[in-house]
């Protein structure tokens, strides 16, 4: 009896170990490409070694492989929804880095300095806030979604 | 599972060798056709050639500017906008904390009241006093000379905002967002001039604020190898001199000044 009680448990916890750990992403625009730069299941436990690596090699040396660099990553990953926005990381339903961030209950700071959007995003965005005179310069991370809102509220008046 | 991960492992050892083939073969050109042919395959000189993604920088390179002062012009900011723009600053003229990682200047000789106006940055020594007193090693000098803050490791304690005889750093107060890719930048570093390393490593020749100086038809900002006897910066040092800023301090700058 003791024996089958601890099979069980065994059994449980490799189901627990195997079983994949997805977040929900259907609110997840689809990424620009068919398939990742490596294979889908080894990104995503191990994303964070290349990007790591990438990230010495490209400071030191300025070694600029696109392959496994966070620009290209968010290049392809980060793509606009059905109303043309895309999504920040500030947004955890739908921007592809925070859906599992935040279900997996891992914090990054990684977007305190690096762009969460495409270059085309950030400049249309920058754009839109100079011609509302916002500085995005000012005030803490909390505070981008009042601005958008403020934003919007302008460019409706 | 293990043979997926070893696989993947496999993958992520094989070179990576996708680089912009179009901006390459583009650079290439442009190289070649810049140097003295004497016959098909034979140079008289070695040209620069753009450097592929996947390799390191060298210090057969090192990149620098003339700044001309005479040709720049008192009421014209237009290297500080260029900077401004193509890095995602977005300083606040009545902060006095703001970023600037260039900034106009203007000296004035009391007796004379001859005034100068001209654009100061990191000048990017040999032997920088920032990188002397950084306790992480966060602050370095690339192969290349350009002088950079490595943000991860930066811990913002300002040592080298002190010792910057240019007062060439900012550091960066608050939080921000919308930063642009090629320029991640934030809160709790310094920052400073990265001479557009991302443009240099794609195989742009030039600056954003040379690119706009040139643009508006001054011409006072000449960036190029220092290195290389042939390039435009060191042939009219070569024919005209050029001055450092505190040049008694012997930092060997990167940064040069004609008509000061």
């Amino acid at each position: 009896m003791k024996s089958i009680t601890q099979i069980c448990a065994l059994v449980l916890i490799l189901m627990m170990i195997v079983s994949p750990v997805v977040a929900d992403s259907s609110k997840v625009p689809p990424p620009k490409g068919e398939q990742c730069v490596e294979e889908t299941e080894w990104m995503r436990i191990h994303h964070f070694e290349t990007i790591l690596h990438q990230r010495d090699e490209t400071v030191l040396k300025g070694i600029r492989t696109t392959k496994h660099s966070l620009k290209n990553c968010i290049d392809c990953h980060i793509t606009a929804n059905e109303e043309g926005e895309y999504a920040r990381y500030s947004n955890k339903e739908e921007h592809f880095c925070a859906t599992c961030h935040e279900f997996a209950a891992v914090s990054i700071d990684c977007f305190h300095c690096h762009s969460d959007r495409p270059e085309s995003a950030v400049r249309e965005s920058i754009e839109k806030y100079k011609k509302d005179g916002i500085n995005p310069h000012h005030g803490d991370h909390s505070s981008a979604n009042d601005l958008i809102l403020k934003s919007k509220l302008l460019s409706a008046q | 599972m293990k043979k997926l991960v070893s696989k993947a492992y496999k993958l992520l050892r094989t070179k990576d060798t996708t680089p912009d083939q179009s901006k390459r073969s583009f650079m290439g050109g442009v190289a070649g056709a810049a140097g003295l042919a004497v016959a098909p395959g034979v140079m008289l000189y070695e040209t620069a050639q753009a450097k592929p993604l996947d390799e390191a920088v060298t210090d057969q390179v090192r990149w620098g500017m003339l700044i001309d002062v005479n040709s720049c012009s008192d009421d014209c900011n237009a290297c500080v906008d260029a900077c401004n723009d193509e890095h995602g600053l977005w300083p606040d003229k009545t902060s006095m904390t703001d970023s600037q990682w260039i900034r106009k200047l203007t000296v004035r000789d009391p007796q004379t009241e001859h005034s100068q106006s001209f654009p100061v940055m990191c000048q990017h020594c040999e032997n920088p006093p920032c990188v002397d007193v950084c306790p992480t090693g966060a602050s370095f000098k690339r192969a290349d000379g350009i002088v950079l803050v490595n943000m991860h490791t930066c811990i913002g304690c300002r040592y080298c905002m002190m010792a910057c005889p240019y007062k060439a750093r900012s550091f960066v107060h608050e939080d921000l967002h919308d930063q642009l890719p090629n320029t991640p930048r934030g809160k709790g570093c310094v920052e400073s001039c990265n001479m557009c390393v991302h443009k240099l490593d794609a195989g742009d020749d030039t600056t954003a604020c040379a690119q706009a100086c040139q643009k508006d038809g001054h011409q006072a900002i000449v960036f190029g190898d220092l290195n290389d006897p042939q390039s435009e910066i060191s042939q009219r040092l070569k024919s005209h001199g050029g001055t450092q800023i505190r040049a008694d301090l012997g930092l060997n700058t990167g940064v040069r000044y004609q008509g000061i």
